[in-house]
């Protein structure tokens, strides 16, 4: 029997996955690595001990579920997530250590770079918004900032280049990563020489594009015996996280949205041509050469009701979050929908899509005598819906969006994924046990394997069994209180510059 | 009777009073419970204002008094405990305490770890200074093992206080996060899980229970996992030996770390060693 395993090199945790043939999980195990905050933009992860934690989970699966069942392991395909840059020296060996999605460091050449006419260019070129999330912008600060590991580098490559690299020698980028960097033409598939010029280094600097069904060379001699693995196990380049989720709910073709709720959270959908946005607010990734994946993300997600819980939930055991948030949902569910008019804006931690303003706060408005402690729950929880619909929104002004499918551990909680399906008012599909990054991972295995013909394919077999039916009356209420929501949003921006000012200056 | 009592007293100081509290560094561990008033005091060269209820620690050595000398109005209890502190750093109590050796090096390792010298609203200190008090004023029989019992117990409640001081109970990833780093400062240290979990603040089936699912490892693999991550680091820089590596990374010997190392990354770690530094 053979099987596919999948892991991704997700933001907090490594989760590995083994999957039959059919697509059938065998078994499932994760590993959490540390994100370090040395400094109040900083945001970086060991890529030692990202490759350990890897190395670790995946020994494992492989010891507990593969290979006492005889399992034979046809391939391995990896995901990961976008954004990361690390510096490796000729032996390539890291320079320090990786620099995720979620640095804020290049501050100053994103805002550089927006005001600049270049901006657009390369904006349009990339797909990438001008953020200090980009690579682009990243490597500009290194060169900017630290001289000396510039000079150092030989490549800047991705969390996943580097893993790839240890375990079979090779440098590889697959284009839905490589399309993150803010670097790589995403109509012509090559690296686009503004961009790289604006980063002060040549293409050699960066490790070569390949679609995401590409095979590497095999997986090394001391690898194969310590995992106990064939040599001809593929292992597959793959894809980003978001790419993968958005593929694993099938959201190919018209009239689909994908909507990931984690701690952040992003509204995705999936065609053959570029979001063209005047205003910028949209990204725009590879799968592959002629399929883009768009959409906007939303830096808060289940990551604000985390912090409402733990500031007001129970607790009735230390660290017991799950419960104590379940308890706060039981208690949202009792407020009537709209919570008697209290609103929520979450943006405690500044904004992406579709407002992109750093320095929005979170706010709650409308309060009266008459509100109470339940209210404030569930208001917590319509706003970070409510900005998750004010990214599907702006996607219906290019596109038509007929129904939703939701992932991510927030998203799925049955009292959120009903309330997405009211104020979205659309059908919203999801499907339980497992994760739908990991699924698109197997749907990518699969065709590159020729189970399926090609990823059309494989995407119209996806089935997502629950369905949450919008209830109209309900959808009423959320609208009117949305359109005070987005006024909001967009009106207060003086306020919030003023209020964050004033914020920097006590920090 | 007592020679770890190095002091105990109570003060009650009814005007401000100058050149009374001047700063000094002494051997013992001292340990001070505000019964009323406020006081400015300076702990190992930062500044802490204590309220009634308060108590402050001063560890071993660290400089304690007030900025300039002045004594506020208000009225305190305290006691100053003798502790040993062996060449490698730890804390140990002395033969007349109860604690096992382990719990013992325990409670020294988060008293050292712990960078909060304030413990806010901590009555149960001063309770215990009483009951310490009149066992020794009232020389009633068994009052020795009771006044060494109450040392036993104030040590104890301490550290649950500091700990829980530290961990609310709230944020595990912090929590988790804080936890670490204190594993990363001390990486060459023999981590028993009880020590993890007591400077968590939980006990050990809890602790282990919230680390596995929190990071998919039991607290002792994690550990590994950091150990193994270090060591490579080091590894790629040619200057210091496999021998040393195995040591700074919390192995017993270079065998332990070899085998460890090849049984997760199929390399012993001189030849792991040699691939990433050839083209030097």
């Amino acid at each position: 029997m053979e099987c596919i395993i999948t892991i991704e090199l997700g933001t907090n945790a490594v989760r590995v996955f083994a999957f039959d043939m059919n697509g059938h999980v065998i078994g499932s195990l994760k590993g959490y690595y540390p994100t370090f905050h040395t400094e109040p933009d900083y945001s970086e992860q060991d890529p030692e001990q990202i490759f350990i934690t890897m190395l670790y989970v995946l020994k494992n699966l492989l010891n507990e579920r593969i290979h006492p069942k005889k399992y034979k392991v046809a391939c391995i395909c990896f995901s990961a997530a976008m954004h990361s840059v690390l510096a490796v020296d000729k032996n390539g060996n890291p320079l320090g250590n990786a620099i995720t999605w979620a640095d804020n460091r290049a501050k100053k050449e994103a805002q550089e770079l927006n005001n600049s006419p270049l901006g657009d260019t390369i904006y349009t070129a990339t797909g990438t918004p001008i953020h200090p999330m980009s690579p682009l912008l990243k490597i500009c600060w290194i060169k900017n900032s630290d001289k000396e590991r510039f000079r150092l580098t030989s490549k800047f490559i991705s969390i996943k280049t580097y893993i790839i690299q240890q375990l079979t020698g090779e440098y590889f980028t697959d284009y839905s990563i490589a399309s993150a960097t803010g670097l790589l033409n995403i109509h012509k598939v090559q690296w686009e020489p503004d961009a790289l010029a604006y980063a002060g280094i040549t293409a050699d600097r960066l490790a070569e594009p390949a679609p995401v069904f590409t095979t590497t060379g095999k997986l090394k001699k001391a690898y194969q015996n310590s995992l106990g693995l064939s040599p001809d196990t593929k292992i597959i380049i793959g894809s980003s996280d978001g790419c993968m989720a958005t593929l694993g709910d099938g959201v190919k073709g018209e009239g689909k949205a994908s909507i990931t709720i984690e701690d952040s959270g992003a509204v995705r959908v999936m065609g053959d041509k570029v979001l063209q946005d005047k205003q910028r607010r949209f990204f725009n990734y590879l799968l592959t050469e002629d399929c883009y994946v768009s959409g906007g993300p939303t830096n808060n997600g289940g990551i604000i009701f985390e912090w409402f819980t733990r500031q007001f939930g129970f607790f009735r055991d230390p660290f017991d979050i799950e419960h104590s948030m379940q308890e706060l949902m039981a208690e949202a569910a009792k407020v009537p929908v709209g919570s008697d008019g209290l609103l929520f804006l979450p943006y405690l931690l500044g904004e992406r899509a579709p407002i992109w303003n750093a320095n929005a706060r979170g706010m709650y408005f409308g309060l009266n005598i008459k509100h109470e402690r339940n209210h404030f729950v569930r208001a917590t929880i319509e706003g970070i819906l409510y900005e998750i619909y004010s990214i599907g929104k702006t996607l219906e002004e290019h596109r038509d969006i007929k129904s939703i499918s939701i992932n991510g551990s927030f998203g799925t909680i049955p009292f959120c994924t009903q309330m997405l399906a009211d104020i979205f008012n659309k059908p919203v599909r999801l499907r339980r046990n497992f994760h739908s990054v990991s699924y698109g991972a197997y749907l990518i295995s699969a065709t590159a394997m020729g189970i399926y013909k090609s990823l059309d394919d494989a995407a119209r077999t996806v089935e997502l069994p629950d369905v949450y039916r919008p209830q109209k009356q309900n959808h009423t209420v959320y609208a009117a209180y949305f359109n005070i929501f987005e006024r909001l949003s967009t009106q207060l921006s003086d306020a919030f510059e003023a209020i964050v000012n004033l914020q920097q200056l006590k920090a | 009777m007592f020679p770890h009592i190095l002091e105990l007293g109570i003060r009650k100081n009814v005007s401000i009073q100058l050149n009374a509290f001047t700063l000094s560094a002494t051997e013992g561990l001292r340990i001070y419970h505000i019964i009323d008033g406020k006081f400015e005091w300076r702990i190992n060269q930062r500044q802490y204002v204590f309220y009634p209820g308060d108590v402050a620690v001063i560890l071993p050595g660290q400089e304690f008094g007030s900025e300039n000398g002045v004594l506020e109005i208000g009225s305190f209890s305290w006691i100053h405990i003798s502790i040993q502190k062996k060449n490698n750093g730890e804390i140990v109590l002395g033969k007349w305490s109860g604690l096992s050796e382990s719990e013992s090096l325990a409670i020294g390792k988060i008293l050292l770890l712990n960078n909060s010298p304030a413990l806010v609203k901590f009555n149960e200190a001063g309770k215990i200074f009483k009951c310490i008090q009149s066992e020794i004023t009232g020389q009633e029989i068994g009052y020795v093992t009771r006044v060494n019992h109450q040392i036993d117990e104030l040590l104890i409640q301490l550290t649950r206080q500091l700990t829980r001081q530290v961990n609310p109970g709230r944020d595990f990833p912090k929590t988790f996060m804080n936890l670490e780093q204190a594993l990363r400062q001390n990486l060459a240290h023999q981590w028993t899980v009880e020590e993890m979990a007591a400077l968590v603040g939980l006990g050990t089936t809890l602790f282990t229970e919230r680390v596995k699912s929190y990071s998919g490892f039991s607290p002792i693999n994690y550990l590994i996992n950091i150990r193994i991550s270090e060591a490579i680091k080091l590894l790629k820089r040619p200057d210091i030996s496999v021998t040393d590596i195995a040591l700074d990374t919390g192995f017993y010997s270079s065998q332990h770390f070899s085998t460890t190392f090849k049984k997760l990354t199929g390399y012993r770690p001189s030849e792991f060693r040699k691939i990433h530094l050839r083209n030097k």
